[in-house]
């Protein structure tokens, strides 16, 4: 109990908050409700895991919003080209896990800093991104593109089955694969880890582009649920990864956190953005209050430590 | 020092207007506010700390400062102080949360960046916004000394003055880099961590209160929006001046002259007739070419000097 004490108060919390909701406005359970919340927190489910695996390495990355974002595109180009959505699926994640070695190769292979490189991937991705694009979006995408040509109905599901089922392989690799387990060494003792001949280079190199995979397959399941494709999607995204994936138990010096608590840190900020609006609450204070989540949910963890030091 | 003269050759062929008294000038006016932010982060970041807060308190300080003087009706100067003092606040909470918790300032200033921003979202409703400042307040943004100089730039020099002072004449200054340098061997040497670390954060809320005030004079109104993505130019001004992000290492001058390369840059390109977006990107491809660069070279020199001295080369992450 104590070994996942954030986990569970994390899963606490949000049991909390769907009980408030129960009471004081029943909507939020409706069928369809409860499906688009879902599918709007998978995405950013996939991308936290993704985050959580970095930040155990003890790197950070908040470029994935602007990858995100080309991801998108590319998968939207893809299918206006008349690719199968399968391909498709294929070059959004080969996008992302470019991008992702892109900013590998210099934090491993160069040794710099992991937040300072991201910084500027970011700031460049976007930036390009928006030169090419001028704004616009993807349109006129064939039928196939949209909730993967099932309807909405079927499209969600495919997007709720298709994240359950990278997030279950995200979590068997890390609790039972070596290499997974590995991604804790080089986090938690990296020089440890170098000497035991864990190479953490290549485990670092590794960890990002994993990052850019998953983040491309992020995209791709937020893309499908738009007849379109916004080149402003994924802004903010690293923010609520990070955010989630902080909450959920992961620690930021590296070696500590599993993905359970990511799933319940990511389902507790995204259920915020609807629970406001089922409370009457103004939309404009999610952003406040995932915040104030964040800040309490590492004060806590800091508290905690400190008291047992 | 190297990119900025370049930078300038490069631009003055390109840029109509570029090499003129009154586009430096310009220059200068518009970079105050990212100058501003930067001159404060070169302290923080040599205690080998970040605060990646500072635009949305930007934002905040703007929302704040419109709605002490048009909702509560205190006139300008009044409203000014109390927006400071907002700031410092700002700043004191992220270093509790920081030095007290023992929380990495990565962390605590990414949820401080969320806050702050929402709280500037929440209070304006997403919509609103405050102008119709007095012209006389408006003249502190827009207006000019003996018809020339940019009425910012003064306090953006006294400030500049300031700080480098501060970080290179004082024991505070010293201390700063004692501790990003070595937490521990400070704490043994008998440094108030925690205050000195208390004391650079307060006053990157300060200033970047400051710099809020500032932008509302030069822009006219106060928007919830201000400030977005400001906290990145001035981390990158201080790395591209040569401070390291780990700290201990750094100057302000060096700060200065990254504030500088990214303002002309910016500048040079637009008179250029460039698109906005290059700036960016090439802002991007600099900070890495520059890191990238010295790491290069000083592995070049060190493969030179001794095969064993290159086993020890410390790495970043």
């Amino acid at each position: 109990m104590k070994r996942h004490f954030r986990e569970l108060s994390v899963a606490a919390t949000l049991a909390l908050l769907l009980l408030l909701l129960a009471f004081t406005a029943p909507t939020f359970f409706a069928k369809q409700q409860l499906l688009t919340t879902l599918t709007t927190a998978a995405p950013l489910l996939i991308a936290a895991c993704g985050i959580a695996l970095v930040v155990i390495a003890r790197q950070i990355d908040i470029s994935i919003g602007s990858q995100f974002a080309v991801c998108s595109i590319v998968a939207g180009l893809l299918a206006k080209a008349g690719l199968p959505m399968p391909v498709v699926a294929l070059g959004a994640v080969t996008c992302g896990a470019f991008l992702g070695a892109f900013n590998g190769a210099l934090i491993a292979g160069l040794g710099l800093p992991s937040i300072v490189v991201t910084l500027a991937t970011m700031v460049t991705w976007r930036e390009a991104l928006r030169w090419w694009r001028e704004g616009e979006f993807v349109k006129d995408l064939p039928e196939g593109f949209q909730w993967f040509g099932f309807g909405q109905a079927g499209g969600q599901v495919t997007i709720l089955v298709g994240a359950a089922l990278v997030f279950a392989l995200v979590v068997f690799t890390m609790r039972h694969l070596a290499v997974g387990r590995f991604v804790y060494a080089v986090g938690s003792d990296r020089e440890s880890a170098r000497l035991a001949g864990l190479r953490p280079q290549w485990r670092t190199f590794s960890v990002f582009v994993a990052l850019g995979g998953l983040v491309g397959f992020a995209a791709l399941l937020n893309a499908i649920r738009f007849a379109d494709v916004d080149p402003k999607t994924g802004t903010g995204l690293e923010m609520q990864a990070i955010g989630a994936a902080v909450v959920g138990g992961v620690a930021i010096s590296g070696g500590r956190g599993n993905l359970w608590g990511v799933l319940w840190g990511v389902l507790l900020l995204s259920c915020i953005g609807p629970a406001l609006v089922f409370l009457k609450i103004p939309p404009q204070w999610e952003k406040a209050i995932q915040g104030a989540i964040i800040l309490l949910a590492v004060a806590a963890e800091g508290w905690k430590n400190r008291k047992q030091s | 020092m190297a990119a900025l003269i370049i930078e300038c050759l490069i631009f003055t062929r390109t840029g109509a207007n570029f090499a003129t008294r009154e586009n430096a000038l310009e220059i200068m006016k518009l970079s105050v506010e990212i100058g501003l932010l930067a001159l404060v982060m070169t302290p923080v970041i040599l205690t080998g700390g970040i605060d990646l807060s500072v635009g949305s308190l930007l934002g905040l300080c703007a929302i704040c400062f419109g709605k002490f003087w048009r909702d509560a009706g205190i006139s300008w100067p009044m409203a000014a102080a109390l927006t400071l003092g907002i700031g410092a606040l700002a700043g004191r909470m992220n270093a509790l949360l920081i030095t007290r918790l023992r929380l990495p300032a990565l962390i605590v200033t990414l949820g401080s960046l969320s806050l702050f921003r929402g709280l500037a979202e929440a209070i304006t409703r997403g919509v609103d916004n405050f102008t119709g400042f007095p012209t006389h307040f408006l003249a502190f943004g827009q207006g000019y000394y003996a018809g020339v100089i940019p009425a910012q730039v003064p306090v953006f020099a006294a400030v500049a003055i300031m700080v480098w002072l501060l970080v290179h004449r004082t024991t505070f200054g010293r201390s700063f880099r004692a501790i990003g340098f070595a937490p521990e061997g400070a704490r043994y040497a008998g440094l108030p961590v925690e205050r000195r670390i208390m004391l650079a954060y307060v006053l990157s809320g300060m200033i970047a209160a400051l710099a809020a005030v500032i932008y509302v004079a030069r822009v006219g109104q106060a928007k919830a929006d201000a400030g977005t993505g400001y906290e990145l130019l001035a981390i990158t001004s201080v790395v591209l001046g040569g401070t390291s992000i780990f700290g201990g290492v750094g100057t302000v001058h060096g700060t200065l002259l990254g504030v500088g390369v990214l303002a002309v840059l910016k500048n040079g390109l637009t008179l250029s007739d460039q698109p906005s977006e290059l700036a960016g990107i090439l802002t991007g491809v600099l900070l890495i070419v520059v890191l990238a660069g010295e790491v290069v070279l000083k592995r070049i020199s060190e493969r030179k000097t001794s095969p064993r001295a290159a086993l020890f080369t410390r790495k970043g992450g």
